[in-house]
């Protein structure tokens, strides 16, 4: 460390090292994030989605020698945007598109302009939102950036004191998340989204200290979740590389290669059977940490840059290259996952199926992509799941094709909207048309709780059978068919005709047996239809109409 | 009868019994096998009767054309009374009937026989056979069906895809319907093709879609209700369209056997000939 490289303003060099900085920090603590499972389904993987996105926004960092910190800048802002996932994931592209903005034509920054910076970033946040919710990762920025602001206001302020005041005031915001959410409250975590927004500032302190070693007066608490921690020591010279990978072979002992991982790097994590290893270090070498692992067995390597493109998966339509051939014009994409589903979606006219959903999202990029192989100026997007549609609305400003956005919430949605798809029809008509199926439509969900937790009102416990209508929790049970016969109940099933039951993996012949002949039997006036769906985390997922 | 020429159809024509004896048309019926069992459609085998047997049918029949032969014994019996004769038949598209017609006439000498492809199925081609009854000349008779043969339509509401899937005439894909899924398809038979309007997952959303298409597909000359054992639907289908054209006469007709098996049963159609 050299002392004299004293951090007076924050140009391009800082700034890209900051963001590497909170790469690393968020990378090592992202699974704590996932475990801030807010809502007893799985979808605990806010973790991952900002990791993701933030690994998005560095990709083209990395590779920059911007002087400015404006560049640096642009380069997060886009990146981050082409690979937000998820919600969380999603204001975060809104965060560093609003810090981009705010530093345009900038070279360095000084600290109050920094903190400006952080103030407006927060803000462009907000104004990403169509209803924002205090108590989440929005929250959390603004509390940053009046800290921030507090802190370039001093006298003495400095880079690194300005954004360690911006990590102490997201801390203290994350802490107040159960004040504010009632459904943080009953489930006793704080928001997940805010927290990783924290790592990513304790992040860039963290780097930013280290170039500054004459600051020594930022302490960097722990994450406020009582759970195990990979210790973040800091290397000598630098933060290195994020390498992660999988060893097969066999009779593979993981003490041993930790002891040997451990000499090479830091922040490891050496886990797994015998027969497969996982591997996570931070290493100045890469290189070394995998002929090292060569050694062992067959090397799978999913080093960090490769986790965003194993999602992107993009299941062309039978019959191969597409052709434009509908004669309104309109092409339409959809995201699924589930082997029968996929089937399904297909089957009915999708052109382009992005495979995703619960807890797989796929970026605003997959879903790009998708569109952009279409041969078709003019694409209906359909989300089919509550948390990717944040992640698909950022698609429609980002291409030159005429995008519609039909907001499916749920698999039945999806199913309906494209089953009102007419090829004589335009887009905007057919568009209407969907939403109006869409909407109609009821959807059921069972799956199993991953917590103990409290929500909407209804008491679960880990385990538990739970059933959501339209999203949300209503029913606990121990048994799928008597949480399906009460949610069937409550919809009142006079107003309907048909039940469509889609069947996920888990889901036993015998329990496919059981939950249709009681359906029929309690319900005798409703159609049932049985249909293989393959989805992961949902053993059903009834439509109803 | 003060008609020279004699007018024949086939079963499929849907033609209610009383028009057969009012306008004195000749039914040439196709047939239903059950396995080895053939049964001529509504002489050896009714309606209701196909539909229960069709309920319980391990397997799903299959259907024929008349032969040339018995087409040719119609021909020759009508000659002993009529100087002339026109034989109006379900579309080409969908059956032999109208070829095995064409080939049996050819085989009686000195008897005149215009065969007509009508393109189309159902009561429409009831319609154009009478037409054909009202007329005094055959010249004038294929004149005003061969006219009218452009103009019929059929909207079709399947309960299923799965007996016309069976049956060869469409395809899932050719319905927009290339999934798993049981959806109902609402199909339209014009200018001798079966095409996809659309496709709906429940009866009670499909119904006001056909009629939604129908009043699009105004001004019509004609009209009738179809159905295959959904009698209470196509009712009040009717009375609501009574309501809409208080002029028109709407008759209700019900779905033969060879036509059953292709549909399946609780089809429901919008049979008409267009202004």
């Amino acid at each position: 460390m050299v002392a004299t490289t004293k951090a007076i303003g924050v140009d391009g060099p800082l700034f890209k090292r900051a963001l590497l900085g909170s790469l690393s920090w968020l990378a090592s603590n992202h699974e704590e994030v996932n475990r801030l499972n807010v809502f007893p389904v799985p979808d605990g993987d806010t973790g991952t989605n900002m990791l993701l996105t933030l690994q998005s926004a560095v990709e083209d960092v990395k590779e920059s020698n911007a002087a400015e910190v404006s560049k640096i800048a642009k380069l997060a802002s886009h990146g981050s945007l082409m690979g937000a996932r998820g919600n969380s994931g999603v204001i975060l592209s809104q965060i560093f598109r609003g810090f981009a903005r705010a530093v345009e034509g900038r070279s360095s920054l000084t600290p109050a302009e920094l903190a400006a910076a952080f103030e407006e970033a927060a803000n462009a946040a907000y104004r990403a939102v169509n209803k924002p919710t205090e108590g989440t990762i929005l929250t959390v920025a603004r509390e940053a950036g009046r800290a921030a602001a507090t802190a370039a206001a001093a006298p003495d302020a400095t880079v690194p004191r300005v954004i360690a005041a911006a990590a102490a005031g997201a801390r203290s915001a994350v802490q107040k998340t159960p004040s504010q959410l009632q459904i943080l409250r009953d489930a006793g975590v704080v928001d997940a989204g805010g927290f990783g927004l924290q790592l990513i500032l304790e992040g860039m302190l963290k780097s930013v200290e280290e170039s500054d070693p004459a600051f020594t007066a930022i302490e960097t608490k722990k994450p406020v979740v009582p759970a195990a921690q990979i210790a973040l020591d800091l290397p000598e010279g630098g933060w290195g590389y994020c390498t992660e990978f999988l060893i097969e072979g066999n009779n593979l002992d993981t003490e041993l290669i930790r002891g040997q991982i451990e000499a090479l790097g830091n922040s490891v994590l050496v886990v797994g059977e015998p027969e497969l290893v996982k591997v996570h270090v931070h290493t100045d070498d890469p290189t070394r940490v995998i002929n090292l692992a060569n050694g062992y067995g067959k090397l799978l390597k999913l080093n960090v840059g490769d986790m965003s493109t194993q999602h992107r998966r993009i299941l062309e339509t039978e019959g191969g290259q597409p052709v434009a051939s509908r004669p309104n014009g309109v092409g339409i994409v959809a995201v699924v996952a589930g082997r029968g589903l996929v089937d399904i979606f297909r089957g009915l006219g999708i052109d382009a199926i992005i495979e995703g959903g619960q807890t797989m999202n796929p970026s605003t990029q997959d879903m790009l992509n998708a569109i952009e192989s279409l041969p078709y100026d003019e694409v209906i997007l359909l989300p089919n799941n509550g948390n990717v549609v944040p992640a698909a609305k950022q698609v429609v400003g980002l291409t030159k094709k005429k995008v519609h956005l039909v907001e499916t919430h749920s698999v039945p949605q999806g199913v309906s909207a494209v089953v009102a798809f007419r090829p004589d029809r335009s887009g905007d008509d057919n568009v209407r048309a969907m939403k109006a199926e869409a909407d109609r439509v009821q959807t059921i969900e069972v799956t199993h709780a991953v917590r103990d937790t409290r929500s909407n009102g209804v008491r679960v416990k880990k385990g538990d059978v739970i059933g959501l209508i339209n999203e949300k929790l209503e029913f606990a049970g121990t048994d799928y068919a008597e949480v399906v016969k009460q949610a069937l109940g409550r919809l009142g099933p006079d107003s309907y005709e048909l039940v469509t039951v889609y069947r996920g993996e888990q889901a036993s012949d015998a329990e496919m047996a059981t939950l249709e002949s009681e359906i029929r039997s309690q319900y005798p006036g409703l159609e049932v239809e049985v249909q293989q769906g393959g989805q992961q985390h949902y053993p059903f997922i009834l439509s109803v109409e | 009868m003060t008609r020279s020429f004699a007018v024949v159809t086939d079963s499929t024509a849907d033609l209610p019994d009383e028009w057969r004896t009012r306008y004195g048309i000749e039914v040439v019926p196709l047939k239903v096998l059950f396995g080895k069992e053939t049964f001529r459609d509504g002489v050896d085998m009714t309606n209701e009767q196909f539909f229960s047997r069709l309920a319980t049918a391990t397997s799903l029949p299959t259907t024929s054309a008349p032969s040339p032969g018995e087409f040719a014994e119609v021909y020759g019996r009508l000659a002993r009374d009529h100087d002339a004769c026109v034989s109006i038949h379900i579309g080409g598209q969908l059956s032999a009937t109208a070829e095995a017609a064409r080939v049996g006439a050819a085989s009686v000498d000195g008897f005149r026989v215009e065969v007509i492809d009508s393109q189309t199925v159902s009561m429409p081609v009831a319609f154009l056979a009478r037409v054909a009854a009202e007329c005094d000349t055959l010249d004038a008779a294929v004149a005003a069906v061969r006219e009218r043969v452009p103009r019929t339509r059929v909207l079709a509401l399947l309960d299923t895809l799965r007996y016309l899937e069976m049956g060869g005439r469409l395809s899932r894909a050719q319905a927009m319907i290339g999934t798993m899924l049981d959806l109902k398809p609402l199909l339209l038979v014009a200018d001798a093709e079966i095409k996809p309007v659309d496709r709906v997952r429940t009866r009670s959303r499909a119904i006001p879609r056909m009629l939604e298409f129908f009043r699009g597909d105004q001004p019509v000359e004609t009209l009738a209700v179809m159905h295959a054992q959904a009698r209470d639907e196509a009712e009040e289908i009717a009375s609501q369209l009574r309501k809409e054209l208080p002029d028109m006469e709407i008759p209700i007709g019900q779905i033969g056997c060879v036509l059953g098996t292709h549909t399946g049963p609780r089809a429901l159609g919008l049979v008409y000939l267009k202004k």
